[in-house]
């Protein structure tokens, strides 16, 4: 038998049983669509650097693009984008000192979701227009 | 207890109940990142005394014996609610008295006002004797505070938190020779105060804070922060610039990235979120 001296206390569990919240969700879907951005930047580089190495090379890229997985892993970027965007005005308004009402935080919580998926969907739409 | 006919979506005040989330926790296997003392085991299941209860309601509850050498374990209850009185302290208290008296918990006044019996219940931390049983799931479940060093049950060492604390020196500090009498505050002077000075240091807010999980060993804590943003205000300490010197850190104060599971649990409706950033503020004024 280990005596309680010999033994480590156990830690009890937190990410493991703490309920999932608007407020913990948004924190760490703001820290994921960072980082995807992040790789979209990286994405931007090829894509321009492919534009001035000539047309050969931009079509490749642009038919990458143009893929089944590729238009899938666009529509994700524009919504980290846009998810990215507005969690990032709503964390400067709280860092001016506004909208800490716990109904005022779940409502902006909601207004990102929702302009989030509004913003994707019109962006998706314009350009569905344009590319005719 | 009445129905809440608040909007599920629109959480007005930190005792509504989360009714709408998809899942109960974050799908994330078990055992990740957790360390070999801490992983949970199966433990037993402890049913109604033999009598014949109309209303049964089971807890499950986190256990752990320093005594045993045991990692901890997850066992049931059964209890009576007819037997029983309607919180969920009431049914810790039932089950001690009828059937292991070897469950151990921090409870004292029962009505929300010392903060001893803050615990996990089912997924958020609220005190035990504020939160009725009907409002549990059907099964309910009780852990200790999130991210603590367990010494027994639902008993978790909190001298880290209260370290943290007296690190803000929650006390008045004065320069000037003390007065003769009472030093005198405005009624809006005092107003300030309010929201903040209410706090009971259950930690409720401290260890339902994921930046605390990560780097609890530096960052202070919303607990900590609304107590140093509650001497701040307050128009008789002297101390304003040196409070601000020891926050001004990387991990003291800006580990906090507003994620506000704080204000979202605190039993006692306080705003601690709020109290972090209006100190973020300050810092940023004086430097003008």
């Amino acid at each position: 038998m280990k005596t309680i001296a010999s033994r480590r206390r156990p830690l009890s569990p937190n990410i493991q049983i703490y309920r999932p919240q608007l407020t913990s969700v948004l924190s760490i879907v703001n820290r994921v669509t960072g980082v995807v951005l992040s790789a979209f930047a990286v994405f931007l580089v090829i894509w321009l650097s492919a534009a001035a190495t000539g047309p050969q090379a931009f079509a490749t890229v642009q038919s990458v693009i143009g893929s089944w997985i590729g238009q899938f892993l666009m529509i994700g970027g524009v919504f980290s984008f846009f998810m990215h965007l507005c969690g990032g005005i709503r964390h400067l308004f709280w860092d001016a000192g506004y909208g800490f009402h716990l109904r005022t935080i779940y409502a902006s919580g909601w207004a990102v979701v929702i302009a989030s998926f509004l913003l994707t969907g019109a962006t998706w739409a314009l350009s569905t227009y344009m590319a005719g | 207890m009445t129905e809440d006919k608040r909007s599920p979506f629109l959480i007005e005040s930190s005792d509504q109940l989360p009714r709408v989330t998809v899942l109960k926790r974050f799908p994330l296997p078990r055992k990740l990142g957790v360390g070999k003392e801490s992983r949970i085991g199966k433990g037993k299941r402890w049913p109604l005394p033999a009598t014949a209860a109309a209303r049964v309601k089971t807890f499950e509850i986190y256990r752990y014996d320093p005594d045993s050498g045991d990692n901890p374990v997850i066992d049931i209850f059964e209890i009576d609610l007819d037997d029983c009185g309607p919180m969920v302290l009431d049914a810790l208290i039932w089950i001690k008295n009828k059937v292991d008296p070897t469950l151990t918990f921090r409870r004292s006044c029962r009505e929300g006002v010392c903060g001893s019996c803050a615990m996990n219940i089912d997924g958020t931390n609220w005190l035990a004797c504020t939160r009725y049983i009907a409002e549990t799931d059907g099964s309910a479940t009780i852990y200790p505070l999130s991210n603590l060093r367990i010494i027994k049950d639902l008993v978790p060492d909190l001298t880290h938190m209260f370290a943290q604390y007296s690190l803000i020196e929650p006390w008045l500090h004065s320069k000037a020779p003390a007065p003769e009498r009472e030093r005198l505050q405005s009624p809006a002077e005092r107003a300030e105060l309010d929201g903040y000075y209410e706090c009971i240091l259950c930690f409720c807010c401290t260890s339902g804070c994921p930046s605390h999980w990560w780097n609890g060993d530096r960052f202070l804590g919303p607990a900590a922060l609304l107590h140093a943003y509650r001497w701040l205000i307050d128009s008789r300490d002297e101390a304003t610039g040196e409070r601000l010197d020891d926050l001004e850190d990387p991990f003291r104060l800006y580990r906090c990235h507003t994620i506000l599971n704080c204000t979202r649990t605190c039993p006692k409706g306080l705003n601690p979120g709020k109290a972090i950033a209006e100190i973020k503020k300050m810092i940023v004024e004086r430097t003008g």
